[in-house]
């Protein structure tokens, strides 16, 4: 691989000061642990404060030296953390459930997003403004089982007859299917972001919250990290990572634009406009709506209903087993065993 | 000439479809607004068409490298050639889009996987055309070789890889034509940078103009490295007797 | 001409410089190409060897050469040098650096072996064509830059296959009276293929005709005519004709 320096240096030349990822700050490497962190998707809004706080060096103040990495796909953060190729991976409540449901010795350590982002969107003059009104019509998804039982938890609520709602599997393209009409609605774009985005280009649309129509709330965006990696040490490092994240969205809170700065760096091809759009729209779900709560509060309550309704659909086998998550090494937490859930 | 007039043609009918036609704009843009990400997002497109460049052109030196040894070798030995040829083969047979998030896997977001997933992509060609243009060499200069005592190596070196140069360039140029999509795989199966990477964000923000802008240059780029590759095939290889006078 | 390089697998050598085939026999699978061939050529004899095409002229030239071992029978023959049908010219080789061919797989250098084919460019007719692409060339000159080759191999013995198959009649016949000037002037043991019994009769001194598969000696022709020879000499006429009699080609 040494061969490969020389023409990478040169391309990093060329590159300088263009699009480059950000890199940990090497000041002070002595004493700063290293800490991945396997994003979800793309850098976009929705990682503003994580951003914000390594641009504003709460990591490096918490003696971490933090690696924030972008998936190719949604399904690779949960393997490569069971391959302990990353410290902590950013993932979402169904994906922790399934994976633990085969196996996975992994635990949700702490909540990014408060909120389902998940919804049902439609756009313009063919908007699904009442779930009654899906009769009929076809629906657009990611292909995902669990977004199919979103579905049929959402027209059993509203009386729809499921045999008369055709479901189609668009991938990834749900904007693009429902510009084109192939679809009336689709189900799993996140209001935040592609409601946001299809809002500021005039598309009009219509966005229907998943806790509004009957499906159990839960946390969209999750922290997980492995359970074997929580010794003494990796239990610190974890813990300073969550409070510098913390910090983060807090000043992300006092001062969105610093947030969005920090992501473009990691990021050239996002468009300032609307991540500055999005981070506005998120902030409130950053936090839990109870504010004696810690940032990244994780309810058991709803997680525990939300296990079920799991079950109840068919998407997961086993029966209920160790908790799956943990608020103990939340900011302020783990001094008082009564507010964790580890069982 | 008259190829481009047809070109034009298709141009000025996808800008008044789009125009006209009532296609949303997000879904299919038209040309001017291609044209326009094109220059609009240049700060942006240009260090990433650099990478995926840079990606496939090691990509390819390590193809043309290793396919190069793997030729002789089967050439030259039978045992390599009983050994190799099932590998070579299979080679072609590993649908990159399976592998490719496999060796990102292994080996990280870095240059290394690109490089390595663009060299599986274009061994093939390389390896099967040169290893088939050793062997089809004209039987009278090598009974004419074998008369005046030439050693293998001789015949190696001054017959047989000098005869095999044609073959080598049509592996090369499907090669080079292949190279980008190997890249554009890779580059979706985990980076940071690159044009097939620019694509993907581009898409996921509905900036897709900016997508077809890349698009575009992806097919550039395939397009300069196929006529590189017969602009040097044309002066390396050019005393080549082609069945059709005149033709490239 | 003597020459340290030796024709390979051929045992034993005639250190003279000639050739001796005796009753040699060659098959390739069931077809016999060679059924019972003897023939000589002494030192600098120029021997044609006639017959219609598949006859094994060509295989003989290949066991003389030791490309090939007889089924049955001898060959002894002197170190030769080999000009195969389609003259064996190398397309990516220009005309100088074909002719030096066989100085450089002998292991001499690029500028001496260069120098000494150009020394003969001029008496070859190839003046001012030493850079020159092959598709340059017209037939008559790819012959003389492959004939060229085969010389500067330095053997006693040349082994031509069909030199001038490929070419016009008139080309042909202005190769066969410029071959015949450069033997006298270089003369060396030939042994020439062809299926022209014409060009046989102005080249060689002597004929030795070939039957159709399998090969066998039909007979064999003197020709103590003297030099230089014409198509209209009676004599040449005489014996062209006593020649494709003898091959049963009676008009």
């Amino acid at each position: 691989m040494t061969r490969l320096l020389l023409p990478l240096a040169l391309l990093l030349l060329l590159l300088a000061g263009c699009g480059e990822k950000e890199e940990p700050s090497a000041a002070g490497a002595r004493d700063t642990e290293s800490f991945t962190v396997m994003l979800d998707y793309f850098p976009n809004a929705d990682h503003a404060g994580i951003y914000a706080a390594q641009a504003s060096g709460e990591y490096e103040r918490a003696g971490l030296d933090v690696e924030i990495q972008a998936p190719p796909d949604a399904a690779v953060p949960l393997k490569l953390l069971q391959a302990g190729r990353v410290d902590l991976a950013i993932s979402y409540e169904p994906e922790l459930l399934l994976a633990r449901d085969q196996g996975a010795d992994l635990i949700a350590v702490g909540a990014l997003v408060q909120k389902p982002l998940t919804s049902l969107m439609s756009l313009g003059d063919r908007a699904i403004e009442r779930p009654e009104q899906l009769a009929g019509k076809r629906v657009g998804t990611s292909g995902l089982a669990y977004q199919s039982a979103y579905l049929r938890t959402i027209l059993e609520q509203a009386g729809v007859d499921p045999s008369t709602v055709k479901e189609t599997n668009v991938g990834f393209k749900l904007t693009q299917a429902m510009l084109s009409k192939q679809v009336d609605a689709t189900l799993g774009a996140f209001w935040n972001y592609e409601g946001v985005d299809l809002e500021r280009r005039d598309r009009d649309p219509e966005i229907l919250r998943m806790e509004d129509l009957g499906v159990p709330t839960y946390n969209e965006l999750v922290f997980v990290a492995r359970r074997g990696d929580l010794d003494e040490v990796g239990a610190s490092r974890l813990r300073r990572f969550l409070q510098a994240t913390a910090r983060g969205h807090e000043a992300l809170e006092r001062r969105p634009a610093a947030g969005v700065d920090a992501l473009l760096e990691a990021d050239g091809g996002l468009d300032r406009g609307l991540q500055e759009a999005v981070v506005d729209a998120t902030l409130p779900v950053f936090f839990p709506e109870d504010d004696e709560r810690p940032f990244g509060y994780q309810d058991p309550a709803e997680w525990a209903a939300y296990e079920d309704w799991m079950r109840e659909n068919g998407l997961i086998k086993r029966p209920a087993g160790r908790a799956p998550l943990t608020n103990e090494f939340l900011p302020g937490e783990g001094l008082d065993p009564g507010t964790s859930g580890l069982g | 000439m008259t190829a481009a007039l047809i070109v034009l043609v298709l141009l000025a009918g996808w800008e008044a479809l789009v125009r006209l036609g009532g296609i949303d704009d997000l879904l299919l843009p038209a040309p001017t607004q291609v044209l326009d990400a094109l220059w609009t997002d240049r700060d942006l497109l240009a260090p990433d068409l650099a990478v995926t460049t840079w990606e496939v052109l090691l990509g390819l030196a390590a193809a043309i490298a290793a396919g190069g040894a793997v030729a002789i070798a089967m050439h030259v030995s039978s045992e390599a050639r009983r050994a190799l040829r099932p590998l070579v083969i299979g080679s072609q047979a590993v649908p990159v889009p399976v592998i490719a998030p496999l060796v990102v896997l292994v080996l990280g977001f870095g240059l290394a996987p690109k490089i390595l997933l663009v060299a599986l992509v274009c061994f093939f060609p390389v390896a099967i055309n040169l290893y088939d243009g050793l062997r089809d060499t004209d039987p009278d200069a090598r009974k004419l070789l074998r008369s005046l005592d030439a050693s293998r190596w001789q015949t190696l070196r001054m017959l047989e890889l000098p005869g095999a140069l044609p073959s080598a360039f049509t592996g090369i140029k499907i090669a080079a034509a292949v190279a980008v999509i190997g890249a554009v795989f890779a580059e979706w199966s985990g980076s940071d940078s690159g044009l097939g990477h620019a694509l993907l964000i581009a898409n996921g923000q509905l900036a897709t103009a900016r997508a077809f802008a890349a698009t575009f240059l992806l097919f550039l780029l395939a397009v300069c490295l196929y006529g590189a590759f017969a602009l040097l095939e044309r002066r390396v290889a050019g005393w080549t007797p082609r069945s059709t006078p005149g033709g490239p | 001409m003597k020459t340290e390089v030796e024709a390979p697998g051929v045992e034993p050598r005639d250190v003279s410089g000639g050739v001796t085939i005796a009753g040699v026999e060659k098959s390739f699978g069931p077809v016999r190409a060679l059924d019972g061939v003897s023939l000589r050529a002494e030192p600098r004899e120029v021997v044609a060897v006639a017959g219609p095409s598949g006859c094994g002229k060509s295989t003989l030239l290949e066991l003389v050469c030791g490309l090939q071992r007889p089924d049955a029978g001898a060959v002894t023959a002197a170190p030769a040098a080999l000009m195969p049908q389609r003259d064996g010219l190398l397309p990516w080789l220009s005309a100088l650096d074909n002719a030096a061919l066989a100085l450089r797989v002998a292991g001499v250098g690029r500028a001496a072996a260069r120098a000494a084919a150009r020394e003969h460019f001029a008496a070859f007719g190839l003046e001012g064509f030493e850079r020159a692409r092959l598709r340059e060339l017209s037939g008559g000159m790819r012959q003389r830059v492959a004939f060229l080759r085969t010389l500067l191999a330095g053997r006693p013995l040349l082994c031509l296959d069909e030199p001038f198959g490929a070419l016009d009649a008139l080309t042909r016949l202005t190769m066969q009276r410029w071959l015949a000037d450069a033997l006298e002037r270089e003369p060396r043991t030939v042994l020439l293929v062809t299926h022209d019994v014409e060009e046989a009769a102005l080249l060689a001194d002597r004929i030795v005709l070939l039957s159709p598969r399998p090969g066998r000696v039909v007979e064999t022709l003197d020709v103590p005519l003297r030099r230089p020879r014409h198509r209209s000499d009676p004599a040449i006429v005489a014996l062209r004709e006593r020649a494709l009699a003898a091959l049963g080609a009676d008009s």
